[in-house]
């Protein structure tokens, strides 16, 4: 796709505003009423998903050009979170204006123009095959001590993608090392590709380096085919959302795609894993973005867009709908609610219309501040919820949320999910 | 002492060559979608010959880049690794010249700035792999030209290169100015930190269109580009040589590489 097949979206928005507001149904309060961080914090019409496809028009009615001042700030100030595709939908069901955003970015950065504070992080991920600035050789050091099978070496029916952050966040490495130890109590034949693992590319693609993001998939795609895969499990949910949405939209892709939670879930209903302890604890989840309403997973289409009765627009065959509603929601929170002794209560906003981190496509690595105001909009909402704790499924909202609490001095705890299940088995 | 760096913007040599295609009717690469132009490479090492001469005994260097649509992120990288100027010749003119052309351009710039001890191009462009800017420059403005250098020295007004040539390297000595064109082994561009690439944003740089540089635009010429396919595709047949012992194994394939005229 390219934003030139996107005309039906960029000239036919409304401007009704929608997407700046989670779905009006679902408001409970002033407060926590908006659902876009980019308008939120910019306060400037051109920094909502309806500002970037007014500018989109523009470009490609070239009125205005990619070289444009202040062009760079307003295309990628935005989490790509989808917050507002999902607002958008409600009315404009065949819209897609995450697709635009993210087809603009690819453009701006085919032309060259993208935050020069990208260069040493794209380089380096060039070099290193990471997205932390870390070095390769390091990339397995989590797993000291653990005995994983190397599926470099090795083979196994599934593959636990650790993902950027899990390697080498050693505040987090609890996470993937209890992975491991729930996967081996479950009897799992399983490995991980140590330091050789790569990126998943689905962060550096939201950043608009789909380049990059293809030679990530390719790599990826291969190793597990050599290594006798057939399921990949990740604890990641950025990883999660490459692997089950962005690798078949771009590839022939054959591989089971689970995320740790819905692993989980699957141990428990088969009596595999079972929860002894008591964690009293009031807590919130967090949906993360790309496991909910950008976790969706891809549906293979081809067709065509048809003019029927002079003006109205039609995709045939019908076009598979992205809106949210198949994104993993219930899973994370059947998880917590089978541990005994949590009480889940949830904030304002959940599910598809949940606030984002703030982490999301290179918003942390290119502007922290926003990145950290957006994650302090969500602690507030935890707080209001009456929680102790903020749990999550991806170790880019926890990081993003445990700065932001040590920044604010906040008491709230964060915890991914598999903090307790540990603490319950 | 002046040095003056010519630099081009080309598509990333690293990208993904499955994802890069072939339009034979528009006879165009297509680079696969979001994907950055980098500096090129070879401009890039004579960028950091002319670093390390202003780091031992100081020097103005100032970059030049010609084009059309130039990306300037990218290019003020320059400034971040310690290029003292940037000059960009940019105009709808100035899109796919050919080399000769290209150092027309250059020259145009060159002579305008008047002062310059020292000019150096890379090798060759990672795109058109054609390697005559530098020369062209040269043979224009009449100056001595020292091609692929992988050492450089300068002292008393002299150049001592080192150049790497098909069986080994040559020492040659050139007075200046001279223009000199760099090969990868005078070193890799030094990384520029966060800070240093921020601050390059602000850097003011020049830009030159065609008529501030007196390039008259119908008198340059394009590249006829009689056509352009993908590389045929490859195929692999693999078969293995069994034998009883090494020696056998190796005498076997001997013939069968003979037999199949692949020797
Ligand atoms: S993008 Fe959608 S919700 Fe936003 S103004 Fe346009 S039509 Fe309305
Ligand atoms: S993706 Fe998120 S930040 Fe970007 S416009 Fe939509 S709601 Fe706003």
């Amino acid at each position: 796709m390219a934003l030139e097949d996107l005309r039906a979206t960029v000239t036919r928005c409304s401007r009704c505003s929608y997407c700046k507001w989670i779905p009006f149904a679902h408001v409970k309060s002033w407060r926590f009423a908006k659902g876009c961080p980019s308008i939120e914090y910019n306060k400037f019409q051109s920094y909502s998903a309806s500002g970037r496809l007014c500018a989109s028009l523009s470009l490609l009615e070239e009125r205005s050009s990619y070289f444009d001042e202040g062009l760079v700030d307003i295309v990628f100030k935005c989490m790509l979170d989808g917050c507002c595709d999902v607002a958008c939908k409600i009315n404009r069901y065949d819209f897609e204006p995450v697709e635009v955003m993210r087809q603009m970015r690819f453009k701006m950065i085919d032309n060259g123009c993208y935050p020069p504070q990208d260069m040493p992080l794209i380089d380096h991920l060039k070099k290193e095959d990471n997205m932390m600035m870390a070095a390769k050789a390091d990339r397995a050091n989590w797993a000291e001590g653990l005995g994983v099978k190397d599926l470099t070496e090795e083979k196994a029916e599934v593959v636990f993608h650790v993902g950027c952050r899990f390697s080498f966040d050693e505040e987090l490495w609890r996470v993937p090392r209890t992975v491991v130890d729930l996967l081996n109590k479950a009897g799992v034949d399983f490995g991980i590709l140590g330091k050789d693992e790569n990126c998943c590319g689905g962060r550096v693609c939201d950043m608009g380096y789909r380049g990059e993001f293809i030679k990530y998939a390719e790599n990826n795609i291969d190793a597990w085919k050599n290594a006798g895969v057939k399921t990949v499990v990740t604890g990641c949910s950025d990883c999660y959302h490459a692997f089950k949405r962005l690798y078949p939209e771009e590839m022939e892709f054959n591989f089971e795609v689970v995320h740790i939670t819905e692993y989980i879930e699957r141990l428990i209903n088969e009596g595999k894993l079972k929860f002894t302890k008591e964690v009293p604890m009031t807590i919130t989840y967090h949906d993360p973005c790309h496991l909910g309403r950008r976790g969706e997973a891809h549906v293979p289409w081809k067709g065509e867009q048809k003019k029927v009765r002079g003006h109205v627009l039609v995709w045939e065959p019908r076009r598979p709908r992205y809106n949210g509603a198949q994104g993993v929601y219930e899973t994370p929170r059947n998880v917590l609610k089978s541990i005994p002794g949590v009480k889940l209560v949830e904030m304002e906003r959940n599910r598809e219309y949940a606030w984002c981190c703030g982490a999301g496509a290179g918003v942390r690595e290119r502007y922290p501040d926003f990145s950290e105001w957006t994650a302090g909009e969500r602690i507030e909402e935890a707080k209001a919820s009456g929680a102790e704790a903020i749990v999550s499924a991806c170790p880019h909202c926890e990081r993003n949320f445990m700065d932001a609490v040590a920044e604010k001095n906040e008491s709230l705890k964060v915890f991914d999910i598999l903090d307790l299940v540990r603490e319950a088995i | 002492m002046n040095i003056l760096v010519c630099m081009k913007q080309v598509p990333d040599p690293q990208a993904s060559s499955s994802g890069t295609t072939v339009d034979s009717e528009a006879k165009k690469v297509i680079m696969p979608q979001g994907t950055p132009p980098v500096l090129n490479p070879y401009d890039e090492n004579a960028l950091e010959a002319a670093l390390k001469i202003k780091d031992a005994q100081g020097a103005k260097v100032t970059v030049i880049s010609a084009g059309k649509n130039m990306a300037k992120t990218v290019l003020r990288k320059s400034i971040a690794v310690g290029a003292d100027d940037l000059i960009l010749l940019e105009d709808a003119a100035f899109e796919n010249m050919n080399s000769y052309e290209t150092a027309h351009v250059l020259v145009a710039a060159i002579k305008e700035i008047g002062e310059y001890d020292l000019i150096l191009c890379g090798r060759q462009a990672a795109d058109t792999d054609a390697g005559q800017v530098g020369s062209g420059i040269a043979s224009i403005l009449n100056l001595p030209c020292v091609t692929a250098a992988c050492k450089l020295d300068i002292s008393d007004g002299k150049a001592m290169v080192q150049r790497v040539v098909s069986d080994g390297f040559e020492d040659v000595e050139a007075p200046l100015p001279a223009v000199i064109t760099a090969s990868s082994e005078i070193g890799e561009m030094r990384y520029p930190g966060v800070k240093e690439i921020m601050a390059a944003q602000k850097v003011r740089i020049t830009s030159r269109k065609a008529s501030d540089l007196g390039v008259d635009v119908s008198q340059l010429k394009k590249p006829n580009l009689v056509s352009l396919d993908s590389p045929p595709g490859r195929t692999t047949d693999c078969q293995m040589v069994e034998a009883e012992t090494p020696e056998e194994a190796g005498a076997d394939l001997a013939v069968k590489v003979r037999e199949s005229q692949i020797l």
